[in-house]
């Protein structure tokens, strides 16, 4: 039977290293699991050893045994405890309910305990092996039961009110411990008990504290707090601006009005975020919103566009130009000063495609930035997708271009002669169905 | 042609107080008679001052903008409202398309284009004019020109076809316009053709190119202009949003 132990060990071990090195919350049941987990390897260890000094009574001076014995009980108490703990606080997360028995349950952990380590050692001898019984052995017996029953007794109380999912969890833990507990009880020599205890850690590892859900659930607050930051709620943005705009033009400031305009203009636009695809149109006038806005905080930087009157129809993905300029600006502009100017074009290719640039006067690529950068374009799939950064405004535009127009197509940075730098973007040609087919019925 | 009496509804006395003081209502030919600041205000300023047109927030207190344009219609169905509103929403435009409001902008207002809405109101407020008083309006003029420019709007219009259909001088057909619908004949043979167009728009069987034909524009980059300049949006997007706004 030894050999399951190890096996046992091996698994339990495994899945330790790989919850510890995932990240999660820091709650009181993630704790009390984590415990459980510790407290059942070590126990695992105690249950092998024992298995062994056991069966070889002659060999074994008694009083290794006894310690062994006392240890591999003490633990197999602590476990069953904190399983009772895990299933109490999971139920009082359920359902709000506070943790009535906690005090109940700690005085018979330490009455177990104290059994546990003071009550004579027994071996029973039998043809098909041997094992501990008595008094010591029956401690374990009667705090499992205990504990159990309380799981069971909280577990039926609330069973309306605990989410299928954890019901499932629970319930599947349960079951395994006593069905285990009880062909362990009538099957003294089977010695089952290491395993009933590594399953039922094993089936709330597998459900409730998997890494990949608790990670999940870590990135999903991450994002929600960041939304939350970032979208203060735009009606009342508009219309404050709004207001303040208007005062401003009554008092005869027809140019902070206008400033006001353009930036209520921006926000507006850069809000409709629920569209994958835009036309090239729609993406300029936020791009131009956002441009008026930042020359006039700049005067010496100007900006020039030259697009291409045939090409406004076409769809781009949304949002892909204003965090590029925004790139030139801060990376490039900024180190001069502001002054210089920012040239924004687009045009047919000779195969039939899109070019969109974007080219600046400002500093260029910063010592070893240009490596990183296009290393970084170049192996987008594999960046991790970060939530903040310098670089992911650039990394975004590039991984959407990707998905959404195809591998072919996408970003990249040249060094311009005269000193700055030029985004390329590489787009496919495609327009609105509707204006396609006025196309094709324009040339009829 | 007498001055069209403006009611304005808003909660928010600065946005009432920048309509009143930063458009030109004098230059379109209005005045502003009143103002309220919520839905039931609103409707007891409407039956006491009769304003030809009501300039009306969505979003009061009390009652809102829409639920007040209903009830408004019942007792008072010649008035026209024109909807402002912050809400870049248009399951709001379709609902007020349903009351047949004569128009919607958005918020902010900018107060130079404004004018063009006054200009739609008074065509439409012109048009409700004839077909509520055929007889009366039978033979004049006017309305012989109107509906021979809506007749042949596919085809090429000018004042001087105009001229030369009906044996009067361009000039005189132009003043004819100033005076009896408000705006000048470019405006209104514009404003008619979008008409046309956004209804046109609103039924899939029918091409940009098709839409833009039909409503008097040969090349349908010049209408999708024309059009991109007037509704703000492009065709494309009109039908788009009309069409699938719903799911968003």
């Amino acid at each position: 039977m030894l050999r399951m132990e190890i096996a046992l060990f091996f698994v339990l071990l495994f899945v330790a290293i790989v919850y510890f090195s995932a990240g999660r919350k820091n709650t009181l049941l993630h704790r009390t699991f984590s415990f459980l987990l510790v407290a059942t390897l070590v126990h695992l260890v105690f249950d092998g050893a024992t298995i062994y000094t056991v069966n070889h009574l002659e060999t074994v001076p008694v009083l290794l045994n006894d310690i062994l014995h006392r240890i591999f009980i003490g633990t197999m108490i602590l476990i069953v405890y904190l399983f009772y703990q895990y299933i109490a606080i999971l139920v009082e997360e359920e359902t709000g309910k506070p943790r009535k028995l906690d005090a109940a349950a700690r005085i018979f952990l330490a009455v177990a305990e104290l059994g546990a380590l003071l009550l004579p050692v027994h071996y029973a001898v039998t043809p098909s092996g041997n094992y501990s019984d008595g008094i010591h052995a029956s401690v374990c017996y009667i705090t499992t039961a205990f504990y159990l029953f309380l799981c069971v007794w909280l577990f039926l109380r609330n069973w309306k009110q605990i989410d299928p999912k954890k019901k499932f969890a629970i319930g599947a833990a349960l079951l395994i411990e006593v069905c285990v507990s009880l062909l362990q009880a009538l099957n003294p020599t089977w010695l089952i008990s290491g395993m009933g205890l590594t399953l039922m850690t094993m089936s709330f590892y597998l459900t409730l504290e998997n890494p990949d859900i608790l990670r999940a659930e870590l990135t999903e607050q991450k994002i929600s707090m960041l939304y939350l930051k970032s979208q203060v709620n735009p009606h009342f943005l508009y219309n404050t601006l709004d207001t303040i705009r208007i005062q401003a033009q009554l008092n005869g400031d027809k140019k902070v009005a206008d400033l006001l305009m353009r930036l209520v203009d921006f926000f507006r636009l850069s809000v409709k975020v629920n569209r994958q695809m835009v036309a090239l149109d729609d993406e300029l006038e936020l791009l131009e919103a956002y441009m008026d806005l930042m020359c006039y905080r700049y005067p010496e930087l100007v900006c020039h566009y030259d697009i291409d009157p045939d090409l406004g129809g076409v769809l781009v993905p949304n949002f892909i130009l204003q965090p590029l300029v925004e790139n030139s600006l801060l990376h490039g502009m900024k180190n001069k000063g502001y002054r210089g100017e920012v040239r924004i074009s687009a045009k047919k290719t000779a195969d039939g495609h899109m070019e969109i640039q974007i080219m600046d006067t400002g500093s260029g690529f910063a010592e070893g930035k240009k490596e990183a950068i296009e290393q970084m374009l170049l192996n987008y799939a594999k960046q991790a997708p970060k939530l903040e950064g310098n670089s992911i405004g650039l990394l975004n535009v590039q991984k959407r271009v990707k998905l959404l127009c195809g591998r072919e197509f996408g970003l990249w940075y040249t060094e311009n002669i005269e000193g700055g730098l030029t985004a390329h973007l590489l787009l496919p040609v495609e327009e609105e169905e509707n204006e396609k087919i006025a196309r094709a019925a324009g040339r009829r | 042609m007498k001055k069209l009496r403006v009611l304005l509804v808003d909660d928010e006395i600065m946005i009432r107080e920048g309509f009143k003081r930063l458009f030109d209502w004098e230059a379109h030919e209005c005045e502003v008679v009143g103002e309220a600041a919520d839905g039931m205000e609103a409707l007891a300023r409407m039956d006491a001052l009769k304003p030809d047109i009501v300039i009306m927030d969505i979003n009061i207190p009390i009652m809102n903008g829409l639920k007040v344009i209903q009830l408004g219609r019942i007792k008072h169905p010649e008035m026209a409202f024109v909807i402002v509103s912050g809400y870049d929403d248009f399951s709001y435009c379709r609902e007020a398309l349903r009351l047949q409001i004569t128009d919607y902008i958005l918020k902010p207002v900018n107060y130079e284009e404004f004018g063009a809405c006054i200009d739609n109101l008074k065509i439409s407020l012109f048009e409700r004019r004839i077909t509520k008083e055929p007889e009366e309006q039978e033979e004049r003029t006017i309305t012989l020109l109107t509906r021979y420019l809506q007749e042949h709007m596919a085809e090429e219009l000018s004042l001087s076809v105009l001229a030369e259909q009906f044996y009067l001088n361009p000039q005189y057909i132009s003043q004819l316009f100033k005076n009896e619908i408000g705006v000048g004949f470019l405006t209104y043979l514009t404003n008619i053709r979008m008409e046309k167009a956004k209804k046109l728009l609103l039924s899939k069987s029918y091409s940009i190119a098709e839409v833009a034909e039909q409503s008097g524009y040969g090349d349908y980059r010049v209408f999708t202009k024309v059009f991109k300049k007037t509704e703000g949006i492009t065709p494309s997007q009109y039908r788009r949003d009309f069409l699938d706004g719903g799911e968003r």
